[in-house]
């Protein structure tokens, strides 16, 4: 999931100062579960904004925020209230954000939240980065472990010199993250592909802006034949 | 002899580390390499050594060989990517440095410019696949180089590494990578680093001991508690203490003399790198000492 936090008290208060009404997006999918574009996330904002002398004209707790199309169609019958309001708070990930950017292009969209990493809840609403998204997986050959995200240098061939004890010299925090592969190496029997050498990454793969298109489309089949 | 020269004969070779100033007064290391001359091999320049930004490591290699002293440029992955890398590389070879040492480099957080964005593009044991295939005439990218380098390129190892298997693991991949010679983090207990050296005896490569002066039984306890890879064993620690405050660092001295003394003597590795840090001036004493020169 895209783990999201509310944006630092007075950088939020400076976007909210220039307006007068507001009409709120959530996100029912990451941001509800990290606790900043849920329907009780949304509620708090809308008693903060009124408590303030503003004007909410509406509050809308799409599907999947991110989901352009969807959320066009969800957000259709609420046409009125978010044409009456100065400005739209979105209140998901930088790409449910950009949703609401993208299907009012007259109207002022304010971020309530910094968009952070791609990770895992391991505890509730406790966080924990998992992957980079660099755009070829390496960790088909790391044990599952990616070394791209949790080495803070991202080494692809074993731990450097500042590893103490199994912890990372960044943070006694951090466990060093090729201690943990050569562990789980050694526990699923696979430790000989340690030995391996890992070749240096194509980054041009992690260089966005990315588009891509799943499904072949009728053109793309008609060509191929 | 050249530095590979020497290590390839056999002879015992020594190295010390110069780490270049922050700032352009210069006038220090100058003097610091004019005792050097004449009585190590080589001097490592350190690559914005503990991410703290100084003067770059090839200005002052180049330096070095002003003043007739064979430098090991060292060079880090932190600051620059796969074209700085290669570059430098090219334009280090030119100006006539022959050996260069691969390290991944310190993280940023340990340094000074702590907002810097760290590159590590690559890592060190690509780094020696680079410098692998620019001797062999061709870029990272397989394109025909006008000039091959002509680098000898050592790579770094820590035998105290705590656990040390994937250390070891690591050490052999640089072997694999191209790696000529290693100069270690630095070693005190004698004993540990004779078992790492029976596991590295099985590869093709020179092994030099790194050797760190102890100045106090402060920095050796500081080494112990924050300094990654390196363990000061007690009876080094009760020896300095027993010596007083005033004579520490002269028993500090005595103790990497005696050290390298030992090493050479037993035939346990193919030499030393000493790593004075801000008492390179003492480098000439020890060796005296130690019976090299």
């Amino acid at each position: 999931m895209i783990i999201t936090k509310q944006k630092e008290k007075d950088k939020l208060q400076k976007c909210l100062d220039k307006y007068n009404s507001f009409y709120l997006v959530g996100c029912s999918e990451c941001a509800s579960l990290c606790g900043t574009g849920s329907e009780e996330a949304l509620k708090k904002m809308e008693e903060e904004l009124k408590a303030s002398g503003k004007t909410v004209t509406g509050v809308f707790m799409p599907k999947t925020a991110c989901q352009t199309l969807g959320t066009k169609v969800e957000l259709k019958k609420e046409k009125d209230k978010i044409e009456s309001a100065e400005a739209i708070v979105a209140m998901s990930c930088g790409a449910g954000t950009q949703t609401a950017v993208e299907l009012y292009p007259n109207k002022p969209v304010v971020p309530s939240n910094d968009t952070m990493f791609l990770g895992n809840m391991t505890r509730f609403q406790m966080f924990d980065e998992r992957c980079s998204m660099c755009g070829e997986c390496v960790i088909d050959q790391t044990g599952g472990i990616c070394p791209v995200t949790n080495c803070p240098k991202g080494l692809l061939n074993g731990p450097c010199g500042g590893m103490k004890d199994g912890k990372c010299e960044v943070s006694a925090e951090i466990n060093c993250a090729w201690v943990r592969i050569y562990e789980r190496q050694k526990n699923i029997g696979e430790l000989s592909q340690m030995e391996e050498i890992i070749p240096a990454k194509d980054w041009s793969k992690k260089q966005g802006p990315h588009s891509y298109v799943a499904k072949e489309t009728k053109k793309d089949k008609e060509t191929k034949k | 002899m050249s530095f590979r020269q020497a290590l390839e004969s056999g002879k015992f070779v020594v190295t010390a580390e110069v780490g270049p100033p922050k700032g352009t007064d210069i006038a220090t290391m100058l003097h610091d390499m004019d005792l050097l001359k004449g009585k190590v091999d080589a001097v490592n320049v350190t690559d914005n050594q503990s991410a703290v930004m100084r003067i770059c490591s090839l200005a002052v290699c180049k330096l070095a060989l002003e003043k007739g002293l064979e430098p090991i440029l060292q060079m880090t992955c932190r600051d620059r990517n796969r074209i700085a890398l290669q570059a430098d590389l090219l334009g280090a070879n030119v100006l006539g440095i022959k050996n260069v040492l691969c390290m991944t480099g310190d993280h940023v957080s340990a340094g000074d410019q702590k907002g810097a964005k760290p590159v590590y593009d690559v890592e060190s044991v690509q780094l020696l696949q680079i410098v692998e295939k620019l001797n062999n005439g061709k870029d990272m990218s397989d394109i025909e180089l006008k000039g091959a380098t002509d680098f000898y390129q050592g790579a770094v190892v820590t035998p105290e590494a705590s656990p040390l298997e994937p250390q070891l693991m690591k050490f052999a991949k640089k072997v694999k990578a191209g790696a000529h010679f290693f100069q270690t983090q630095a070693v005190y207990n004698l004993e540990h680093f004779k078992e790492f050296m029976s596991h590295a005896r099985k590869y093709p490569v020179k092994v030099m001991a790194g050797l760190v002066v102890l100045k106090s039984v402060g920095m050796a306890k500081f080494l112990n508690n924050f300094v990654p890879g390196i363990k000061v064993p007690d009876e080094l620690i009760n020896e300095l203490k027993d010596a007083g405050k005033e004579k520490a660092l002269e028993t500090g001295l005595n103790i990497t003399a005696r050290q390298i003394k030992q090493l050479k003597d037993e035939k346990i590795c193919d030499g030393v790198h000493i790593m004075a840090i801000g008492m390179e001036d003492k480098v000439p004493l020890i060796l005296e000492r130690a019976g090299l020169i």
